[in-house]
């Protein structure tokens, strides 16, 4: 089967387990990345608090699709969950970042999901001014912002 | 509930006929599920700091919810 076949599998299975009716599920390849995406209604039980249903799909379709061996990375999305997460990411990270700058000391971001850390690096990045990196060991690992120092 | 957690498990490891789920009820009404794999294989089921046991545990909790139960799911050796 192909890695696209494993995971539209995978996720029809898990759909079905919680018992969502009426939903779809629709597997998008694009580059480096296969993404999953299920569309329906009331996804809430699917996505769960502070997205840990999704994250937890995410990571055991990661690990199961093509042994965990996949060269791509595996996206779980249902209904635009991932870009409004996105969006909150950017906001929290941003306070941070100025909390950061003005008082001129490291701040720590509260924990997230490999995949979530790497988003907040990268839109930090981005903006120039401060220095990120992680500390602690999962499910405790979280990021920590500090501003650059410029010599 | 348990036809979930055999599928995934089974999508995770090398030895998917050596996978064995016990499922019992306790006084509560916790559903318990029991999973055994093949020796080399525990360490895909549990996964870098318990991370993939914990994403199991989480998907069957999801499916529990419609059914209104506690569940558990233990691993053993």
């Amino acid at each position: 089967m192909s890695d696209a076949a494993v995971l539209q599998e995978l996720l029809e299975r898990v759909v079905g387990g919680i018992g969502l009716e009426g939903s779809r599920v629709e597997v998008l390849e694009d580059g480096e990345f296969l993404t999953g995406v299920v569309h329906g209604e009331e996804l809430g039980l699917f996505i769960g608090r502070h997205g840990q249903t999704i994250d937890a799909v995410q990571h055991l379709a990661q690990r199961a699709v093509a042994a965990g061996q996949a060269t791509r990375r595996i996206v779980i999305d249902a209904e635009g969950y991932r870009a409004r997460r996105a969006m909150a990411l950017h906001g929290q990270a941003d306070d941070a970042a100025a909390e950061a700058l003005r008082n001129d000391r490291a701040v720590a971001l509260d924990a997230m999901v490999p995949s979530e850390r790497k988003l907040v690096h990268e839109h930090l990045r981005e903006r120039g001014d401060v220095e990120t990196w992680s500390e602690g060991d999962d499910p405790d690992r979280h990021l920590v912002i500090a501003p650059l120092k410029r010599s | 509930m348990k036809d979930l957690l055999l599928y995934l498990v089974r999508a995770l490891v090398d030895e998917p006929d050596q996978v064995r789920i016990e499922q019992f009820e306790e006084d509560d009404g916790t559903v318990v599920f029991e999973l055994a794999v093949a020796d080399g294989d525990y360490g895909k089921v549990i996964g870098r700091g318990g991370r993939t046991a914990n994403a199991l545990r989480t998907v069957v909790k999801a499916a529990a919810v419609r059914e209104r139960k506690r569940v558990l799911v233990d691993i053993v050796e």
